[in-house]
């Protein structure tokens, strides 16, 4: 063992710059690159707009209160009534009391109905809608939707919880900028000590996602409201019919927005916990179905962005092209680099595993304490984390790459995504037939 | 029919036994009779030469009305049970069945017990016939359930469909469709166009061709006419057409309709005359039982043998005061029987007796004072009682009478005693 170590710290000696970015190619190239030296520029360029903005974003502000408009809640689901009452609770601590809740019920089996008509008796739900039969998350939420009275609409998970200003902050960017049609909240997670799966994916969250919608939206890329909280304007969801059919329908209908021509921003203030999967085999079934939207909407349905044709607008091309990129292009091109090191290095290979373990910690440790400052609760203590972020390169690095990997090529050759029990049969037969 | 049922009530709800116990026949033309009129009478003639034909009858029911006694207990529902036990026993009858009865005010008719009551106040039927059960008269059998209402306790309710926001009945009801494959959502209206009878998505403008195919439809919502609310789930209220109260159905009073079966001990008490042992009322502030009044007036009656003075004895009745009773209830008469006792014994002197014969009548000892002096007092007990009776329940024309008699040295109490009552018997 110890002579193992010596060889690699003497190979590791020997290793030249040059040749250590010759192996790391794959690295330097493409993550360094995206992930450490653009996200950070752009982290530093929105803090300083921030500042600029100040007193415009306190103007937003004051020009929401003295509106107080009308926001329609809705939260869409099946077997969601255990949730119900928290929520309709945690929505009564919310500063902003200008608001009607719509549940909307896509045929619960459990005692859903009964829980949630007794809430609507009560005063703490405006609206109990009901669908005997199934029709997915899509329908029940244009569902709600159709009887909503707001100027704004707020998509929310039931079993999300949300920071006593989250309504108010994720409402005021529509005062800021007039072009914005959607704004995304900032999700977080909840039950980030249950178990190392949770653990790792909130350090995602809090990384990858939340700091990375930060910047995307910065730069005018934010593709993917979450549907755990996100706002639109009630007359842009009116101008395209809502939501379609899913799974992936968050990122569909913020794609929708975009080609209509307004902005989609994220909220980092508006704060929403949510419980994660919790177990490795739950996660990777979620992550499979959010990968194969990818596929299905960026390069079938929405396969127009690419195309300089009349509704072709270069923030949505370069939105598409980035996601695209960086999520199905160098997952191929990280196959590539894996046969280059097996072809080329084979007698190495065993340091370069190890090299690689190394440099992708210290770039996470770096990241992860470096972006510290520019993230909501950036005081809370960070130190539970620190001990996981190693485990973070297999998790990042080869589970979620492997599940992306699995997911792309299952949508691509079979469109795996129409026959997802998370939506309808009935469905999603049409939506297939019709290339939706 | 209208005035055979008014006559029937007259007899059958009078509180005196010697009248509501009265055979009665039926002289049937062609008219079809109500239940209730077939179930308080105790035959049918189709002529007056038929009357010979129905005198067995009348004797067996003499036959049995021998073997009554009478309650002598105050309680109203007491008299009630008794009389009920009276009635049944008379006419051989073992069970009292509910009969559906459209003139009811609880839409169920128990003859000889609803007999006493009016229209609005039939739901006391019920408890009075649960205390029979209870004191072990009666055993039951369950038959149905009717709901009162909560203000009222009337039984003729209309149920209507309400918006659960403003209780409107003005509401409409539309499917809501589902399209399949743009996943649009919303009321029929929304589908429909003005030029011909296809429905078309507003969403993505396909024709909608095959229910179950390319659209459904998941469930219906209403919307209320006069808030304008949307709501999937109806509210269901209760208006009661007696006293207008509309209310939430959940807020009902449930009771059992049961058919009662006279138990052994339901028909000895019919007998030794019913005495409640929970809800009667033994004795009031003032007043001294009856056996003790008869044994002073045996007493007073030996004095005046021996000397000169001059006693009386009175009776005051309160002819409606079982019509009264029902109306108040079980509680309010026992106020207004200690009001009316208060009553004569302010006007009297603390050495007289006040006694109840029974809930009707009321005896009183004038001793030692002119017979005209006695008559006096006894009106000026009449008027304040009347005034009284008036000022509380102004709908309530109340028929008080009242009897004075100087005692007589010859006569037995017994007799001086009957003679009094005997006066306020039509």
């Amino acid at each position: 063992m110890v002579e193992f170590w010596d060889d690699f710290f003497s190979y590791l000696a020997s290793v030249g710059y040059m040749k250590l970015v010759r192996i790391f190619w794959f690295y330097f190239l493409f993550e360094f690159f995206r992930y450490i030296f653009l996200e950070t520029l752009a982290l530093f360029s929105w803090k300083f707009k921030q500042r600029v903005n100040r007193k415009a974003l306190q103007e937003a502000r004051k020009l929401m209160w003295d509106e107080s408009p009308l926001v329609s809640i809705i939260v869409p689901g099946k077997n969601e009534g255990k949730h119900i009452f928290k929520l309709a609770q945690s929505l009564r601590e919310q500063t902003y009391k200008n608001y009607e809740l719509i549940i909307i019920d896509d045929g619960s089996d459990d005692a859903t109905p009964e829980i949630c008509k007794n809430l609507e008796r009560n005063g703490m739900i405006t609206l109990f809608l009901r669908n005997d039969v199934r029709g997915g998350k899509a329908s029940a939420a244009n569902l709600g939707l159709r009887f909503a009275k707001g100027k704004y609409i707020i998509h929310l998970d039931a079993d999300c919880s949300y920071d006593r200003d989250a309504i108010e902050n994720i409402i005021i960017p529509f005062y800021f900028d007039q072009r914005i049609g959607a704004v995304g909240g900032n999700v977080m997670v909840r039950n980030y000590k249950e178990s190392l799966c949770t653990t790792l994916q909130a350090i995602e969250y809090t990384d990858t996602i939340s700091v990375g919608r930060i910047v995307t939206s910065h730069l005018g890329i934010y593709r993917v409201i979450s549907g755990a909280f996100g706002a639109f304007r009630s007359d842009v969801m009116q101008r395209i019919g809502g939501w379609d059919i899913g799974p992936g329908l968050d990122g569909d209908i913020t794609v929708k927005i975009r080609k209509l021509g307004y902005k989609i921003h994220f909220e980092p203030l508006a704060v929403c916990l949510t419980s994660v999967p919790n177990t490795f085999r739950k996660l990777i079934k979620q992550r499979l179905r959010w990968d194969k939207s990818l596929i299905r909407f960026r390069l079938r349905k929405h396969r127009d962005v690419f195309l300089p044709n009349q509704s072709f607008k270069l923030g949505n091309f370069v939105s598409f092209a980035e996601n695209v990129t960086y999520n199905l292009v160098l997952n191929i091109f990280w196959y590539g680099y894996l046969f280059d090191m097996i072809f080329n290095y084979s007698s190495q290979l065993k340091y370069i595993i190890i090299m690689n373990f190394f440099l992708y910690t210290l770039n996470n440790y770096f990241k992860f304490i470096l972006f510290s400052p520019f993230r909501e609760r950036k005081h809370a203590p960070i130190h539970y984390f620190l001990i996981y972020i190693p485990l973070m390169v297999f998790y990042f690095g080869y589970l979620l790459r492997l599940v992306r990997s699995v997911a792309y090529l299952s949508e691509i050759f079979f469109k795996a995504s129409y026959k997802d029990p998370w939506n309808p049969a009935k469905t999603s037969r049409h939506a297939k037939e019709m290339g939706l | 029919m209208n005035y055979t049922l008014h006559i029937l009530k007259k007899i059958r709800g009078h509180l005196n036994p010697e009248l509501y116990l009265k055979p009665i026949f039926l002289l049937k033309g062609n008219e079809k009779h109500d239940p209730l009129v077939n179930n308080l009478t105790d035959g049918v003639i189709y002529s007056l030469d038929q009357v010979k034909l129905v005198i067995p009858v009348m004797e067996q029911i003499y036959l049995k009305v021998a073997d009554l006694s009478f309650t002598r207990s105050l309680s109203f529902e007491a008299q009630m049970i008794d009389k009920i036990l009276n009635m049944m026993y008379s006419r051989d009858k073992k069970e009292l069945e509910p009969i559906p009865y459209f003139n009811s005010g609880i839409g169920y008719s128990f003859p000889e017990a609803s007999i006493n009551f009016g229209y609005m106040d039939e739901w006391q039927v019920l408890d009075i016939l649960d205390i029979a059960e209870k004191e072990g008269l009666f055993a039951s059998e369950y038959l149905d359930r009717i709901y009162l209402c909560n203000n009222c306790s009337g039984g003729f309710l209309s149920y209507r469909e309400v918006c659960p926001h403003c209780a409107s009945t003005n509401a409409s009801s539309e499917d809501l469709i589902h399209h399949f494959p743009c996943a649009f959502i919303g009321p029929i209206s929304d589908f429909k166009n003005e030029i011909d009878n296809q429905l078309n998505c507003p969403k993505c403008n396909k024709m909608l061709r095959h229910i179950g195919v390319d659209y459904d439809k998941p469930s219906i919502i209403y919307t209320c006419g006069k808030c304008n609310s949307k709501f999937q789930d109806i509210s269901v209220r209760a208006k009661c057409m007696m006293c207008t109260k509309d209310a939430e159905v959940q807020y009902l009073i449930p009771r059992d309709v049961k058919m009662y079966r006279m138990t052994k001990k339901g028909e000895t008490s019919a007998q030794t005359g019913y005495i409640s042992t929970s809800k009667d009322i033994e004795e009031f502030i003032g007043t001294v039982k009856l056996e003790t009044f008869k044994t002073m007036i045996k007493y007073e009656i030996e004095r005046l043998k021996q000397t000169d003075y001059n006693s009386n004895i009175a009776g005051i009745y309160l002819k409606n005061a079982g019509e009264l009773y029902s109306m108040i209830g079980a509680s309010s008469q026992r106020a207004l029987l200690r009001d009316l006792v208060e009553i004569v014994r302010r006007n009297i002197r603390s050495s007289d007796l006040i006694t109840f014969q029974n809930v009707n009548i009321v005896l009183v000892s004038l001793n030692e004072i002119p017979t005209k002096v006695a008559d006096n007092i006894l009106k000026e007990i009449i008027n304040i009682i009347s005034r009284l009776i008036k000022q509380n329940f102004k709908n309530f024309d109340v028929d008080i009478r009242y009897s004075v008699h100087q005692l007589n040295t010859r006569l037995s109490h017994e007799l001086q005693i009957q003679q009094v009552t005997k006066d306020f018997v039509d």
